[in-house]
């Protein structure tokens, strides 16, 4: 509705064509590439191989995957329970409470990564609660870092939902609980999952605050992809870029199929 | 010298208001066709629009009347037939190379814009000159009665303010053809009223400007409208002065789509002498009825006659009678509508000023009609 | 009379405290993010202050300050996210009013794609553009062969550029989201009016799209300066000699350097700059309203 004759309609496509291939197409494709190479003289890679990918899931490069994917699980579970919570709990305060506090569950994502792992090193590297070369340490970075995608995931789900809802099952009778996990809930389930994905996929590919507390025995994989990449090994890294991304797109698809009873009214 | 510029500003101008107010512009659709995949939207259109006249084009949803506007402004390109404004084709031209002024439902004001650039828009685009800008902005805004609104954005307007606005910045480019999309469809019922004859004021003052006025509500096209053109399924249906079309419609479609219509099948008889008249017979009952050229003695045919032709008390001129009895009967407040089944088990509609004693449902009455009022029909099926 | 007066005073009094149980729930949450991010940001400020000897001082953070590490890390870091974000503003309009306007048949899908790159880690891109910018990469080993080059031409990506190009890639969505958003909740018969007055593409470009994008731009704009200050992956994989920022900074004071005062002062002043401009965003949201900035926050 902007333009009018075929040909600046086919000039206007060819630069986007080139700009999206140029910008977002070409190093996914490369990345793939490199995972398959052998070898990398000449302008295109040579001698493809699977060696890589079956090198990530042996030894150092499985244990990395298994510490991902618990991370990601547990941190993405947590921060899940408590940014739904928040968001439920938030109703139910005064206006001026709800307009003070609903900040303080964003502002962890707005502080860089990195100075919240030196923070929960500084804070847990001494008494009264000693974490740091824990398993521990590394799950709670990863949850302080994304409660806030879920908590505004699951604020914005509820925005969304019709107060006729709930006020039509608490004249039929239903106490908060019950209305809590038979009413809210299910019709939020599009949302819970849609959050939990994001602060998934967020989880994976956290590399600043992991960084800075992990323990020697629990390596997260963009940690061992940076270790690779570092001492020169970028096919084996590339090969473990793709297979996070997989994994990560596998575990979005999953549960983006989980069937939800109820669409919520929008 | 800004003295000099603006008289020559101003000659032009007066030389192109001439020029308009003389000649106007027609408005031509050959055999145009819009078809998107395998549904066809216009189907084979030719309609003219002559200078100066305002066409109102209505019909039911789906029928391709805003589609076919939306090609004589240039954002559908037809893939075939031609357009032409004018003495140009402009099938192939760009909307802004089209020299056309278009008014849409929903005003389309731009928000971010004064009124007074808001109607400066078009004049801003072909860079005229800023004396020229002026004038017209302040001309076009006192034609539409919204001369102190200058300062203002759309968002402090009324509905109906807004949509004046639209219309001054349509007209503030001085296009030689006037296109509005359902110009009043959003607006309230009295404001509706009072912008009916504001615009039919508008198109008195502009003799040169030649219309298009596409609408679903009757009343605007009979009332504005030099001539209607009803279109359905793609396809022109009746196309006639607005006069012309209600009084004697051309077909079943269009009798029954402009106003509402009793259809009466009858069976053709002979000329009636000395008359412009033929009978009709309507279940051993002759009516008279206006002749149509195009029906022969013997056809099969339908005698059309409008609701509030049809009266109770018989007058001089009403030579026909029918009878039946009333099914129904409902009050408007400024009159009464009838339901009358007649002998054949077919419903007829009557509307009349409010009757002191209206007659109770069931009972058995007469209507009566004027030959005059009586049109024939060729014979189709509902 | 006074019985209807008790009971409504009852029923008020129940809604209260109603009120505050059901207030009451927040408090689990706050603790939780008291205890996990409030009181470590609190020991960051507690360990800026304390020198060598344990005791409380400025003069961790004076040195700080006076460093030229900092200093340069500092304007690196301000330059870089300054850089990237224009970088994503045009990027982003340019692929938005292209999508938006100019659609071609899977535009949505396309859209989506890219949209798809959030997700991603963002050292994906990084790794990527070694392949291909890098001084083996494609672009170098294709120019050297076609021009028989001694020396790999193309150098930008091991400096400040090369992060700045990351960044663009992989930050760019966060504009096109709310200009998207903004563009479909427009009226689209402004443009075809516009065009039927007399304007031709640019000038209906310029006059009735852009002021429509200005707030998506704004507040789309906010947050990839807020995101491109606290980047860290991006500059830790291109590990370029004098491309240092505050977080990477913040990382070499800490891991390697086991320098902790210093790392805790340099962090204080990230989490504020970042702090600054997280209001900022959230000012802009608060003011140009949430659907106009299709809020992924």
């Amino acid at each position: 509705m902007l333009l009018w004759s075929t040909r600046s309609k086919a000039a206007v496509w060819t630069v986007a064509g080139v700009i999206g291939f140029a910008v977002y197409l070409l190093p996914m494709a490369v990345i793939i590439m490199a995972s398959f190479a052998g070898q990398w003289n000449e302008a295109l890679p040579s001698n493809f191989t699977l060696y890589h990918y079956t090198q990530s899931v042996q030894g150092d490069s499985a244990s990395q995957l298994f510490a991902s994917l618990v991370t990601g699980a547990l941190a993405s579970l947590f921060a899940l329970v408590i940014g739904a919570w928040a968001a439920l709990a938030l109703r139910g305060v005064g206006r001026t409470w709800a307009r003070l506090l609903t900040p303080v569950f964003f502002i962890p994502s707005a502080v860089p990564s990195v100075s919240v792992g030196l923070g929960l090193l500084v804070a847990f590297s001494q008494p009264p609660v000693l974490l740091n070369g824990t398993i521990a340490i590394v799950l709670i970075a990863h949850f302080v870092l994304i409660s806030a995608f879920t908590f505004g995931n699951v604020s914005a789900g509820l925005e969304r939902l019709s107060p006729d809802f709930e006020q039509v099952a608490e004249s039929l009778g239903a106490r908060p609980s019950y209305r809590l996990r038979h009413v809210t809930l299910p019709l939020m389930m599009p949302y819970l999952l849609a959050a939990f994905s994001l602060s998934f996929a967020l989880s994976m590919g956290e590399l600043g605050a992991t960084v800075m507390v992990y323990p020697p025995g629990w390596v997260t994989m963009p940690v061992g992809i940076f270790s690779l990449t570092d001492r020169g090994d970028v096919f084996q890294g590339a090969a473990l870029t793709m297979l996070l991304v997989l994994v990560t797109l596998f575990v979005l698809v999953a549960v983006s199929k989980v069937p939800t009873k109820a669409a919520a009214q929008r | 010298m800004p003295t000099a510029s603006l008289a020559a500003a101003m000659t032009q101008e007066a030389a192109m208001t001439r020029d308009a107010a003389s000649a106007g512009t027609r408005v031509s659709f050959d055999k145009v066709t819009i078809a998107y995949g395998s549904s066809t939207i216009v189907d084979q259109l030719s309609l003219s629009i002559d200078p100066g006249e305002i066409l109102a084009l209505i019909g039911p949803s789906g029928s391709g009347k805003t589609t076919a506007l939306r090609a004589l402004a240039g954002f559908v390109r037809p893939i075939a037939g031609r357009i032409l404004i004018g003495d140009t084709d402009v099938t192939n031209l760009p909307p802004y190379a089209r020299d056309i002024g278009m008014v849409v439902q929903n005003y389309a004001l731009f928000p971010h814009m004064k009124v007074e650039e808001n109607v400066a828009f078009g004049l801003k685009a072909r860079k005229a000159p800023s004396e020229l800008i002026k004038e017209r902005v302040a001309s076009s805004l006192k034609m539409v009665g919204m001369s102190g609104f200058l300062g203002r954005y759309p968002r402090q307007l009324s509905g109906g303010q807004q949509q004046r606005i639209a219309i001054a910045r349509a007209l503030a480019i001085r296009p030689r053809v006037l296109l509005l999309d359902e110009p009043l469809s959003a607006l309230d019922a009295q404001i509706r009223r009072n912008m009916v004859e504001e615009l039919a004021k508008l198109h008195r003052d502009l003799p040169g400007l030649t219309v298009l006025y596409v609408t679903h509500d009757q009343v605007e096209a009979l009332t504005l409208a030099d001539r209607i053109a009803i279109m359905r399924g793609g396809k022109l249906a009746a196309h006639a002065p607005s006069n012309a079309l209600y009084r004697r419609p051309p077909n079943r479609f269009a009798a029954e789509f402009l106003g509402r219509a009793n259809l009466l099948e009858v069976q053709l008889g002979g000329h009636e002498q000395g008359t412009p008249y033929v009978r009709a017979d309507f279940g051993g009952a002759i009516l008279l009825a206006n002749a149509n050229p195009q029906l022969r003695q013997g056809d099969k045919a339908l005698l059309c006659v409008r609701p509030h032709d049809l009266v109770l008390r018989r007058g001089e001129d009403h030579d026909n009678t029918i009878e039946g009895t009333v099914h129904n009967l409902q009050w408007h407040g400024d009159q009464h509508a009838l339901t009358i089944g007649l002998g054949d088990d077919s419903i007829v509609r009557v509307v009349s000023a409010p009757l002191r004693e209206p007659p109770a449902p069931g009972t058995t009455i007469a209507l009566h009609f004027a030959a005059e009022d009586a049109t024939l029909i060729a014979h189709e099926a509902a | 009379m006074a019985t209807i007066a008790g009971d409504l005073g009852k029923s008020v009094a129940a809604r209260a405290g109603r009120r505050v149980a059901g207030s009451a729930w927040i408090v689990p949450p706050l603790i939780i993010i008291a205890a996990l991010f409030v009181y470590p940001l609190v020991l960051i400020v507690r360990q800026a202050f304390t020198d060598a000897d344990g005791l409380v001082s400025l003069a961790p953070l004076l040195d700080v300050l006076a460093s030229r590490s900092f200093a340069g890390a500092l304007v690196n870091t301000l330059e870089i996210a300054l850089a990237s974000t224009a970088a994503c503003i045009v990027l982003g309009s340019v692929l938005s009013i292209i999508f938006s306007f100019v659609p071609f048949p899977g535009v949505a899908f396309v859209a989506r794609l890219i949209d798809t790159y959030i997700a991603l880690p963002t050292f994906l891109v990084t790794l990527a553009f070694t392949f291909i910018y890098g001084s083996a990469g494609i672009i170098n080993a294709g120019l050297m062969h076609a021009l028989h080059l001694q020396l790999p031409p193309v150098q930008f990506l091991y400096s400040a550029w090369g992060v700045v190009l990351a960044e663009m890639t992989v930050y760019t969505p966060f504009i096109m989201r709310p200009l998207m958003a903004a563009f479909s909740l427009m009226d689209r018969s402004q443009i075809e009016v516009a065009s039927s007055l007399g304007g031709r593409p640019s000038y209906v470009l310029r006059h009735v799209i852009v002021p429509a994008a200005l707030p998506a731009l704004l507040a789309g704009g906010s947050l990839c300066l807020l995101l491109t200050v606290n980047e860290f992956g991006i500059v830790l994989f291109i590990g370029a000699k004098g491309v240092i920022t505050l977080p990477l900074l913040i990382y070499t004071k800490a891991i390697q350097e086991s320098d902790y005062s210093a790392a805790c002062g340099i962090a204080m002043i990230n989490i504020a700059l970042s702090l600054g401009l997280f209001t900022l965003y959230r000012l802009i949201i608060a003011r140009i309203g949430k659907a106009n900035a299709a809020v992924v926050h």
